[in-house]
């Protein structure tokens, strides 16, 4: 069967019997389908309107779990959250984009999420709905490896929650062709600036550790350097966090030298200008 | 369990009792409503051969269940030519040699109309590049699909400025 509440009460209700489905683009989900057992309920979640929308309050960004990766790209956002916007302009197609989710991108929980490494460097927070109430937990912690999230039965997530603030993000995504591809790696930087100097850096990547990682011992490297330092103190990164594995799309090796390269030019990218288009 | 939907297909309006809750809009429109010019590449959306447009956005078919689509409005290739007055886009890839074999022609049109219609590709052929991405050509006539997008958004263009004159 499949349900299509209309609130977010009428979804929560219906997960009370285990065994339910979340769907929301139905872009990772459909795929699976096919190669398995049909779930025997499915529930709808793109008729839920609490769950769609991206607001700015308290100076807290609240993007609804159903809002598109379209929707995210389209909307009036500051510099500081143009790394998510770039990174939903890499997520599959413009087709897949006008029907996948935020929260659809998390609970999947690939390695090679393309949202998830923007996410992390916006210090992003997943507000989640079950049977006792809202909880809010940041998306390291809600991110347990591959495929696996904390999410527990009866629960939804509801919104990713991000700090506002000042600074420009920028994401690049590393694959065997352009477009369409699924990462090879994928970097996103938010860095803040004073007097042309870095004053605070975030920087995650994707695709190169089970789930998508911070570095946190660059970054605080990172803090007071200028764009001319960039290069070595990237080159000489400790990427110990990482652990790359060889697969179908890369070596390991490989994805070890093109990491401090790529985190290089998106650091850059980031300190140099706004670049939405 | 069954379950019954209401939907606008090429603006004619369809009630329709899906058997299976599962069945994709792609099968829906090929194997129950004799539309078979949206075509199944993949099937797994990674090809756009499948691409049509709801309530006025480009899709992959193949990953949108049928009965999501309650009240929804959706163009087909199908659904573009008025007559025998094909539309702008149609007449582009046709002028243009969008296409060689032709099987992901009706997603390339479909995707192409869906671009245009975004607004914010223009006529820069990098643009339609990225936007067009999402669409597959084996035969590679990629060339000849740029230049009639290109050709399709000034027409269309010049046409609606006319219309609005």
């Amino acid at each position: 069967m499949l349900y299509r509440p209309e609130s977010l009460d009428a979804a929560l209700a219906l997960m009370a019997e285990p065994g339910a489905v979340l769907l929301a683009g139905g872009t990772d989900v459909y795929p699976a389908l096919r190669d398995g057992m049909p779930p025997d309920r499915m529930i709808d979640l793109t008729r839920v309107a609490d769950l769609r929308g991206i607001a700015l309050a308290d100076g807290t960004w609240r993007i609804g779990g159903a809002t598109t990766w379209t929707d995210i790209v389209k909307a009036e956002l500051p510099p500081r959250l143009a790394g998510l916007q770039l990174a939903g302009r890499e997520v599959g197609s413009i087709q897949i984009q006008n029907a996948g989710t935020v929260a659809g991108n998390i609970c999947n929980a690939s390695p090679a999420a393309d949202g998830v490494p923007a996410l992390m460097a916006l210090d992003a927070a997943v507000e989640i709905a079950g049977p006792e109430g809202l909880r809010t937990l940041p998306l390291h912690t809600f991110l347990k490896g591959p495929r696996q999230t904390d999410l527990q039965p009866g629960e939804i997530v509801t919104a990713l929650l991000i700090p506002d603030g000042p600074g420009r993000g920028a994401f690049l995504k590393l694959g065997a062709r352009k477009y369409l591809v699924i990462s090879i790696a994928m970097i996103s930087a938010v860095v803040e600036i004073g007097a042309g100097k870095i004053t605070n850096a975030a920087v995650a990547v994707g695709a190169c550790s089970p789930v998508a990682r911070r570095l946190t011992a660059l970054e605080a490297q990172l803090t007071g350097a200028t764009a001319a330092d960039i290069p070595a103190l990237c080159a000489k990164a400790d990427l110990s966090d990482l652990s790359p594995i060889t697969d179908v799309r890369a070596s390991a090796d490989y994805r070890g030298e093109a990491v401090p390269t790529l985190v290089a030019r998106t650091v850059l990218t980031a300190m140099e200008a706004p670049h939405v288009a | 369990m069954s379950l019954s939907i209401s939907l606008s297909i090429n603006g004619a309006a369809r009630d329709i009792v899906l058997d299976d809750v599962r069945v994709t809009l792609l099968d829906l429109l090929r194997e129950r409503l004799a539309l078979p010019g949206t075509k199944k590449g993949c099937d797994r959306g990674q090809c756009g051969a499948c691409t049509v447009l709801v309530n006025g956005q480009r899709v992959n078919s193949c990953l949108t269940l049928a009965a999501t689509l309650d009240g929804a409005t959706v163009t087909t290739i199908e659904g573009l030519a008025q007559g025998d007055r094909l539309h702008p886009v149609q007449q582009a890839f046709l002028e243009h040699d969008g296409f060689q074999c032709g099987y992901c022609t009706p997603g390339q049109i479909m995707s192409a109309v869906g671009l245009i219609a975004e607004g914010h590709a223009g006529d820069d052929a990098d643009r339609i590049r990225e936007g067009m991405s999402g669409n597959l050509c084996r035969c590679s006539a990629y060339r000849g699909i740029t230049e009639a997008v290109q050709d399709a958004t000034r027409r269309m263009t010049a046409q609606a400025a006319e219309d609005a004159a």
